[in-house]
């Protein structure tokens, strides 16, 4: 009967689904949804929602354009799992989805000038909007010139051609091994080192200026 | 090493996938030659700028957003999957209805008394006789032409010959002429 009790009370003070979910690897939430899990969902968007923002921003250069791709990505991603091939990383397929919309965006975007004046129209804006991302215990002076130099770097990102930046930020940014890169971007492996190495000699060319 | 395999090699040696041996031939360049040391301390300046990039967070309406969205997803979801499985149980049915059908008309077919074959009526003819391919009505002649020998001289052999008889036990008995 003690043993009964002990047993109930181990399976009571045992980890909540939350967290087990929590200690999942993505392959394992995957299934969890699958298998009818509702919440192994929330799991996947708490974990990819800020690196997927990060990543569609760094290629668009569009704030709230991102968050909308990012949600597109996410509501893709829900109608879909089902097709997913379970033998690949899920984060590749998440990437390429979120890669394919965002050249989807960019490519819309040279087609029509007047969404491309907004987008910089919008930016312009932005130059008023309160420091946000530096320390707020910082000196103002050394807070202006952080702000400054992230814009220089922003600026520089987005001067280069839109191939080269997006290999640059999944490697730079994300951390992608070149293989992922390549699956990701749809491209050989030679290509994706060879535009990496461009896209960093390009980068380093534009902001050298700066901050020399 | 010269410079422009040192570039080349540039993207491993930053990201330090090369082999032990490219890396230290690769030290030992940059240790040498200035302009190569420059371009290398440039490249990783730049990079080091860039992934210390703060990080955006999303918005604060983010999550209410996509949980909207989410739930419109999944009741469009639902009312598919319904709209498929009453279109589903209807075909069910109608497969069954036809099924049904079939089965009892069969087994209304067994139990019927079983009736007498009718077969369409033969009509018989004689058969056209099969045209030879030699239309001569003696046979003797057409024997001798096939063993080599002139008509007359077989016809005298023939006369000739002994004819034999066997009479009622079997027995060679000779008649001559």
């Amino acid at each position: 009967m003690a043993d009964i009790v002990r047993k109930h009370v181990v399976s009571v003070e045992g980890p909540t689904i939350r967290e087990r979910l929590q200690a999942m690897d993505d392959s394992a939430v995957v299934s969890a949804f699958l298998g009818g899990e509702e919440r192994a969902f929330s799991e996947l968007v708490t974990r990819y929602q800020t690196r997927l923002l990060n990543f569609v921003y760094r290629t668009i250069g569009d704030r709230e354009k991102a968050e909308d791709l990012v949600q597109e990505v996410f509501i893709r991603v829900y109608r879909h799992l089902h097709r997913f091939d379970r033998s690949k990383k899920f984060s590749t397929w998440v990437y390429t989805i979120a890669s394919n919309l965002a050249k989807n965006e960019l490519r819309n975007r040279s087609r029509n000038p007047l969404v491309l004046f907004q987008t910089v129209q919008k930016n312009f804006q932005d130059e008023d909007r309160p420091l946000q991302f530096e320390d707020a215990t910082s000196r103002p002076d050394d807070m202006y010139r952080k702000r400054h130099l992230r814009e220089i770097v922003e600026e520089s990102v987005a001067k280069l051609p839109e191939h080269h930046r997006n290999v640059f930020v999944l490697r730079e940014l994300e951390g992608k091994s070149y293989e992922e890169i390549a699956e990701i971007t749809q491209c050989n492996l030679g290509t994706v080192k060879s535009r990496l190495n461009r896209a960093r000699n390009s980068f380093a060319e534009i902001i050298a200026p700066y901050v020399d | 090493m010269d410079c422009r395999e040192f570039c080349d090699q540039h993207l491993a040696f930053v990201d330090d996938t090369l082999p032990g041996i490219e890396l230290v031939r690769m030290q030992r360049h940059v240790a040498e030659c200035e302009s190569c040391a420059k371009h290398d301390a440039k490249i990783r300046r730049a990079l080091l700028l860039f992934r210390n990039l703060p990080l955006i967070e999303p918005s604060v309406g983010f999550s209410h957003r996509l949980e909207v969205r989410l739930k419109e997803c999944h009741e469009e979801q639902l009312a598919h999957s319904q709209r498929n499985l009453k279109l589903g149980a209807f075909a069910a049915t109608l497969a069954s209805a036809i099924m049904l059908g079939y089965i009892g008309t069969t087994l209304y077919d067994h139990a019927s008394p079983p009736r007498d074959i009718v077969m369409a009526p033969v009509v018989a003819s004689i058969p056209e006789p099969e045209p030879t391919p030699i239309t001569t009505s003696a046979p003797a002649i057409v024997a001798s032409v096939s063993a080599g020998l002139s008509l007359w001289p077989a016809a005298l052999f023939a006369e000739q010959a002994p004819v034999r008889f066997a009479h009622s036990k079997l027995e060679l008995t000779n008649f001559t002429r």
